[in-house]
């Protein structure tokens, strides 16, 4: 009675063996991360969170900056679901218009500090030598920089603004891509295939940008995605500190600074309670996003 | 070994020196240079008096010597005096050092004492609740801005409670003696020391059931329990002092992490640090006080560096230095 059901259990498997289409990395990729529940959850809950911070605010209609007396200081409530602040000032809209700064900076950094690291690092493994060696070592300069004050140190001294202090995050952030990048076109530069390039007369450059580039950016998707929750986290710092956007401009962090006094002398928990809520859930969301890509992108993970 | 070691540290040197100028050239690219924004800020100075201080502080020397010269005088002692109090640097940095270093040291102890048992008490039970719980919990306290948390707990404790002083390291409207004053001091310490070690914790506590975790799918494990060792034997002595090495080398690239971490603590409870020192001196521009921190946390950092290096190799016997 056994034998029957496990031949046609196994009768079963080859057929779905055989019928299985050949997968691209990305569609399979897309397979493992899927089964990431955090981080299909993850990635959902940033969806909205972007739809809400760009189509948010035209959808209430709510002048972030639009000062009424008569409703100052309110706790959440059907109408300023999350709070007024001491001009009257509806913290929601607020709220969704400082998240498009705060997630633009935190895009733009990492975008900078990934073309900044493939540069570095891809020069450093194609051409190897003096030029692999001055260039790494350079990478353990950053390192070992005190990189929180000097980031600090250059929005105070070159005056905060969106461009500053997405140069001063970038700053910091490109030597992880670098280091990946250097280790993939050493490893891919010595590949048949790249010889076979060399072979037909394709030159360095091509051979870099065309041949090379495309497989080393793999795990650099991941390094990225972790390094939009740390921009976000050091803009945020930096703008609770008073460092960063000045007003009326507002990111996340702008708005925890501007609540202190409120949330610790007169007790207004909604002030606080809300920017930093939003700057925890992305950052948690981020991190999730990229421990599936993590898990979906590692080639040593065995299909299960 | 002993050769390494020399090696090892004499490797630091042209690091920091790679350092420190690129620490001295950021500061002279700012627009103007040193001087000029603080000048233009303060609206105050003359001409006349601009160039008197340029002559004092040697800025119109090259770049070069004037490196030279800063450089030269961190060695010997002498690192230079604040443009805004006339006082020395390093007298300025060393007032406002020991408080850093104290809330640096309570975070490192406190993050220690609850990953370590934590982290082992997970990896031991993996998938059991407390496992599950714990692992959720760190993977959380590693997203949660430690402003935003300071922020919630002066709500709940200062505002809403009264049992916790906001601000400062002391009362300074009376003076305890005795217990009383071991008290105010530690009711003074629990949020910023609470703040500042949650990221680190939080991060510890999963280094330490993944390290543990690796070590208890190994051989020797299996063995030491199937020669009938007690659990707790075969947990501390043979699987945690395997595991303890990467840990280490992990908790002591935390220490300068937690050391400029402090800044944003000094700044949500009002605590006179070295970090309120130096955002206090970026306002003013005042360089020569922030060129003497970013020494001090540079050299802070490459030190931990060597020391996780020199550590690894010393608690793994595994690894050899020819």
């Amino acid at each position: 009675m056994a034998s029957p059901a496990l031949g046609a259990g196994a009768d079963a498997a080859t057929e779905i063996v055989l019928q299985t289409p050949a997968r691209s990395l990305w569609s399979d990729a897309w397979r493992q991360f899927r089964r990431h529940r955090l981080a299909l959850a993850g990635l959902g809950v940033l969806v909205l969170l972007t739809a809400a911070v760009v189509l948010g605010p035209l959808i209430l209609g709510t002048d972030p900056q639009a000062i009424d007396f008569g409703a100052k200081d309110e706790g959440p409530s059907l109408a300023h679901p999350a709070g007024t602040d001491e001009l009257g000032r509806d913290q929601l809209v607020r709220l969704l218009v400082g998240g498009r700064l705060t997630l633009a900076v935190a895009s733009a950094a990492v975008l900078v500090s990934i073309v900044v690291g493939v540069l570095v690092g891809a020069l450093a493994g194609y051409a190897g030598g003096f030029v692999d060696n001055a260039l790494m070592r350079l990478v353990d300069v950053f390192y070992s920089l005190p990189s929180l004050f000097i980031v600090i140190l250059l929005v105070t001294l070159l005056g905060a603004g969106f461009a500053t202090i997405v140069i001063a995050i970038a700053v910091f952030s490109w030597m992880n891509t670098a280091r990946l990048v250097r280790a993939s076109y050493l490893s891919l530069k010595e590949k048949e295939y790249i010889e076979a390039a060399r072979t037909i007369g394709v030159g360095d450059f091509r051979i870099a940008l065309r041949h090379i580039l495309p497989n080393a950016l793999t795990p650099v998707i991941v390094s990225a995605t972790l390094g939009i929750a740390t921009a976000i986290l050091i803009e945020s710092a930096l703008s609770f500190l008073g460092l960063g956007f000045q007003p009326p401009q507002a990111s996340w962090g702008a708005m925890l600074n501007q609540s202190q006094t409120a949330v610790i002398n007169q007790g207004h928990w909604w002030r606080g309670f809300f920017p930093g809520a939003m700057i925890f859930v992305t950052v948690l969301s981020v991190n999730y996003v990229g421990d599936g890509l993590r898990d979906a992108l590692d080639p040593r993970k065995e299909e299960r | 070994m002993g050769t390494y070691v020399i090696r090892r540290s004499l490797q630091a040197i042209p690091l920091l020196i790679g350092i420190s100028i690129v620490i001295f050239l950021m500061l002279q690219m700012t627009p103007g240079g040193p001087l000029a924004s603080s000048e233009a800020g303060g609206g105050r100075a003359t001409a006349e008096r601009t160039e008197r201080l340029r002559e004092e502080f040697g800025l119109d020397d090259p770049l070069p010597v004037q490196y030279v010269n800063w450089a030269g005088g961190i060695v010997t002692g002498d690192w230079g005096t604040s443009y805004n109090t006339g006082r020395p640097v390093l007298g300025t940095i060393l007032d406002r050092l020991p408080t850093t270093l104290l809330l640096t040291g309570l975070a490192f102890v406190i993050a220690l004492a609850i990953a370590l048992p934590v982290g082992i008490l997970a990896a031991t039970r993996q998938y059991s609740v407390f496992d599950y719980v714990s692992s959720g919990v760190s993977f959380v306290g590693v997203a949660i801005p430690s402003f935003w948390f300071g922020l919630m707990l002066l709500y709940l404790f200062s505002f809403r409670l009264g049992w916790l002083p906001s601000s400062g390291l002391e009362d300074l409207r009376m003076q305890h003696v005795g217990p009383a004053a071991l008290w105010d001091r530690a009711s003074h310490l629990i949020m910023p020391v609470a703040v500042l070690s949650l990221i680190a914790t939080a991060q510890l506590t999963r280094y330490v059931r993944g390290s543990m975790l690796e070590v208890l799918h190994e051989d020797y494990v299996r063995t030491a329990r199937g020669s009938g060792l007690p659990e707790r034997s075969v947990i501390v002595r043979h699987a945690f002092r395997n595991a303890a090495i990467p840990v280490v080398t992990i908790a002591v690239l935390m220490v300068p992490e937690l050391f400029l971490g402090a800044v944003i603590t000094e700044s949500i409870f009002a605590i006179s640090g070295m970090g309120r020192l130096f955002i206090e001196s970026a306002d003013l521009r005042d360089y020569p006080v922030l060129l003497g921190i970013l020494t001090i946390a540079a050299v802070l950092v490459v030190l931990a560096n060597l020391l996780a290096d020199l550590l690894y190799g010393l608690l793994d016997p595994r690894i050899s230095y020819g």
